[in-house]
């Protein structure tokens, strides 16, 4: 009876597993059709569609301006993150939930609403369709990832290594450096990749705050396929989800994607 | 001058009993103002100062130019068919997929959190990875299984259930499919780390006091996993009704929600204020829904 339930548990969980790995997995043999629909079972093999993608100069730009975006708003994100982390962890202060919460709120609140109340003040600071106005932006959206992450790394942080190294003589900045930063090191690294990962991926407020000679390439590849819906975008999107493999590996290897999803 | 000796006062007080003296622990409040500074100064330029913006324009008649106070932004929420539509779809949407997560996500959570299975982690892996990749390529995904020329029909004329392609795009329940997809793990996840927290001695002692599994998983474990079934619930419910690309790309303009309404009027029309109104709007019931849940949590840990 027991074996039963048991079997009839693991079966669904491999269901689920299929509907969330289905409309994933598809993109990856549809880059490889010969046909010019994005079309499932592919029809012919092919690879002019990865040609085409490393062809056109427009995907190439916006490459550019989201690794630019994605690498400038991690490390600001993991300066005031880190930095924010070490006030809430270590101390108590007036105030210390409210800005907790916060740091937290872009992880809660709709993110169409960010993207309006940001149009509404960099509009007028004329900072729309503006290279750094994005990377502020990404900023905002990054920085919880930093704060939860480093947050729990640092909580975990025996402080008695600390105590430790202070009584045997070293003082505050060498025990920083040669202490505290390598035990957070782990959470450093994963935050920043985690950060970079999803200012990389981000859509919905990039949306609004993007122009000409400042796209993405999510919002790139969106609107390549306002004109034509051919395989082009799903051998893009092959080669990105190559990355998050080897993303997903790296984070893996350093903490373990667990913490990251702790709530 | 009073005042600096009020805050003088005050830091005294907050001295913890043994701490050293005095300067140090102005020493430290200065720390604590540099580890603070940089976030506090991000979140009031890049938060509360936008939302603050964006609340006093939702009450002006225009923007820009000579503008008055009115409450006609939000009115039309509630007066005019168009923009109640789409305010319900909206909810509507949210609360279904909300819905759809938790029932689809429970018994996964359940494996993610008890399981001694040696691929608890493969599946770990294969529920938190969709979240990395980019919603772009997932949707993408999604055209490819559901278009004219996807899986879906493929499948559905070859076996003859159909003669002609079904449409199946542009329909509000591809955008539950969609939505339900895109925010399954996080469901899974909220709830699985509630389950985990469960002592499994609880568990024993209501079967060895006659309980069967469904009346012990009824009257014990739901009561205990709840408060991960509502965390996970307030999640997908705000990240829902924010969602744009999703609803635009499976909806292909026949799926109008919120999002795409704010959109069309901050970015097309040029309507900042009612832009904002209806941001506004979402702002207002996501507070509701933290709150709620705020409220529930406390009152659950009271009994």
């Amino acid at each position: 009876m027991k074996s039963g339930n048991q079997r009839l548990l693991n079966i669904y969980i491999g269901i689920v597993l299929v509907f969330l790995a289905l409309p994933i997995a598809v993109v990856i043999p549809a880059a490889f059709s010969a046909d010019a629909s994005l079309s499932f079972p592919p029809k012919g093999f092919s690879l002019k569609w990865f040609a085409n993608a490393w062809n056109t100069q427009g995907f190439w730009d916006a490459l550019q301006v989201s690794l630019s975006v994605a690498i400038l708003a991690s490390l600001i994100s993991l300066v005031i993150g880190t930095l924010g982390s070490f006030a809430i962890v270590r101390h108590r202060f007036p105030g210390r939930t409210l800005l907790e919460l916060l740091f937290m709120t872009p992880l809660v609140f709709p993110a169409i609403v960010f993207a309006v109340a940001l149009v509404t003040v960099l509009g007028s600071m004329g900072l729309l369709r503006n290279f750094w106005g994005l990377v502020f932006a990404h900023v905002i959206i990054t920085v919880p990832y930093i704060v939860r992450t480093v947050g729990a790394t640092l909580a975990e942080i025996d402080r008695s290594f600390e105590e430790a190294a202070s009584t045997l003589g070293a003082n505050r900045s060498k025990t920083f450096f040669r202490v505290t930063l390598p035990l957070l090191r782990p959470g450093l690294v994963a935050g920043a990749v985690f950060s970079a990962i999803m200012s990389f991926d981000e859509f919905t407020v990039s949306l609004f705050l993007v122009g000409p000679g400042v796209m993405t390439l999510p919002l790139e590849i969106y609107y390549y396929t306002e004109f034509q819906m051919d395989p082009t975008v799903a051998a893009i999107s092959t080669m990105l989800i190559g990355f998050t493999a080897v993303s997903v590996v790296l984070i893996e290897r350093f903490v373990g994607l667990r913490k990251q999803f702790r709530h | 001058m009073s005042t600096a000796a009020n805050g003088s006062i005050e830091m005294t007080e907050h001295v913890l009993p043994g701490a050293p003296r005095k300067r140090g622990a102005s020493k430290k409040i200065w720390k604590l103002i540099g580890l603070v500074a940089p976030g506090v100064i991000l979140l009031t330029v890049g938060l509360l100062w936008p939302f603050a913006t964006m609340l006093h324009l939702s009450f002006l008649d225009q923007f820009p130019g000579d503008a008055s106070y009115t409450l006609r932004n939000y009115t039309q929420f509630a007066t005019d068919a168009y923009f109640l539509g789409i305010a319900l779809r909206t909810f509507a949407l949210a609360i279904i997929v909300t819905v759809l997560t938790a029932v689809i996500g429970y018994p996964v959570a359940w494996f993610l959190a008890r399981s001694e299975s040696r691929w608890k982690h493969l599946v770990f892996l294969a529920v938190v990875s969709p979240l990395l990749v980019s919603i772009v390529v997932r949707t993408i995904g999604w055209t490819i299984l559901l278009g004219n020329e996807g899986l879906l029909n493929a499948f559905l004329v070859a076996t003859g259930i159909v003669d002609q392609p079904l449409r199946l795009m542009q329909s509000f329940w591809t955008v539950v499919a969609g939505m339900t997809h895109v925010l399954l793990p996080f469901m899974i996840l909220s709830i699985a780390s509630v389950l985990g927290k469960i002592d499994k001695s609880v568990l024993e002692a209501a079967a060895v006091l006659g309980a069967t599994p469904v009346r012990n998983f009824i009257r014990v474990v739901l009561p205990l996993s709840i408060q991960g079934v509502a965390s996970g619930s307030v999640i997908v419910f705000c990240l829902c009704i924010g969602a744009y690309i999703t609803p635009i790309w499976l909806g292909r303009g026949h799926v109008t929600v919120m999002s795409i309404a704010i959109y069309e009027q901050m970015v097309v029309m040029v309507d900042w204020p009612l832009g904002s109104a209806a941001s506004m709007i979402l702002t207002l019931v996501t507070l509701a829904v933290l709150l709620i849940y705020g409220l529930a949590i406390r009152r659950h840990a009271k009994r």
